[in-house]
């Protein structure tokens, strides 16, 4: 192992898990007592604690290189990211998505005290909340002004896998932007089952956005989903090259 | 509609490729078309569009489509389809 994976995990990784526990523990009793309007302060809490581990990874990476190429919908949006580590979670937060509903696998919701905060910010379990509820879910959080976010890869095990249709659907039902976000290089720093932090060229991108009304037809969230994983992986491949 | 069980097999496959951006190395006659092939409830209905408009057949109407499984029991329901569809039209 490397002296600069070993200190990275040392210093800033458990630097970094001190400060999910510690901030999220500060902030428990207040969520309890003050939770906000359907979760708000909630989501703040995570905004914030994302601010932080983006901190850590910055100080973990060789080189760091946020890019928005297109100027962010003036609505709210579905933000659609590839997903190749665990550390993907907190990237929204770069491009200042400070009010923002995930919609994730049901394992993450039984960690202890994570389960917590998720479930006080009203985020969705991909797996056990029925289509129709999920939709109307996300109606409601787009109501009161939250961005949804997801990985429709739905998985951290093949950075090349097919990105699956069910976001772009609700997308498309709730008449929805989608910002596509390319991530690059976070697969290489902490890929899924490591534990050491590697330094790693981090490179993020929130991309211009894809709307609904360019695509037509009973296939037309198979084909969003299509043209919006061509564009974050294009992008990657591009910048990746340079 | 005539059409062989190999044609069935070749354009059911090409179009799964492409739609669902799928290997030849996961389409085996054998494959779970959710366990292995890793197609949700939301793909299953994206399929029976894909295949409708591929073959020109109806899928939707009177069958049960719960009892396809894997791939073989796809290319075996299309096949059937194919064959009720060119009575029809004798």
């Amino acid at each position: 192992m490397r002296v600069r994976t070993f200190l990275n995990t040392v210093l800033f990784g458990v630097w970094a898990v001190c400060w999910l526990a510690v901030s999220g523990l500060a902030a428990g009793p207040f969520l309890y007592i003050w939770p906000g309007k359907n979760g708000r302060n909630a989501r703040r809490l995570v905004y914030v604690q994302a601010k932080g581990i983006l901190f850590f990874m910055r100080l973990c990476s060789r080189s760091w290189w946020v890019e928005t190429p297109a100027p962010r919908p003036k609505g709210p949006c579905v933000v659609a990211a590839n997903h190749a580590s665990a550390l993907d979670l907190y990237t929204v937060a770069a491009f200042g998505y400070d009010n923002v509903v995930y919609i994730t696998k049901g394992w993450v919701f039984k960690l202890p005290f994570f389960g917590y905060v998720m479930r006080r910010a009203g985020y969705i379990d991909a797996q056990t909340t029925p289509p129709q509820q999920m939709l109307e879910r996300c109606r409601q959080a787009v109501q009161d002004g939250c961005d949804i976010v997801l990985f429709p890869q739905g998985s951290r095990k093949d950075p090349n896998a097919r990105f699956k249709s069910g976001a772009f659907y609700l997308a498309i039902e709730l008449g929805l932007p989608v910002v596509p976000l390319a991530i690059g290089g976070t697969g290489d720093m902490l890929p899924s089952g490591a534990v050491w932090l590697k330094p790693a060229d981090i490179l993020l991108a929130a991309l211009p956005p894809v709307y609904p009304a360019d695509f037509t037809g009973p296939l037309d969230h198979l084909h969003m989903a299509r043209a919006v994983k061509n564009r974050i992986m294009d992008y990657l491949h591009k910048e990746q090259k340079q | 509609m005539n059409i062989t069980k190999e044609e069935i097999i070749r354009q059911t496959n090409e179009a799964l490729k492409k739609e669902f951006e799928l290997s030849d190395a996961q389409l085996t006659p054998q494959a779970n078309l959710k366990d292995d092939i890793g197609l949700d409830s939301l793909d299953a209905v994206d399929m029976v569009v894909v295949l409708e408009q591929k073959f020109h057949i109806n899928i939707r109407q009177g069958y049960d489509l719960r009892s396809i499984v894997t791939l073989q029991n796809l290319y075996d329901f299309i096949e059937k389809i194919a064959q009720e569809s060119a009575q029809k039209n004798q």
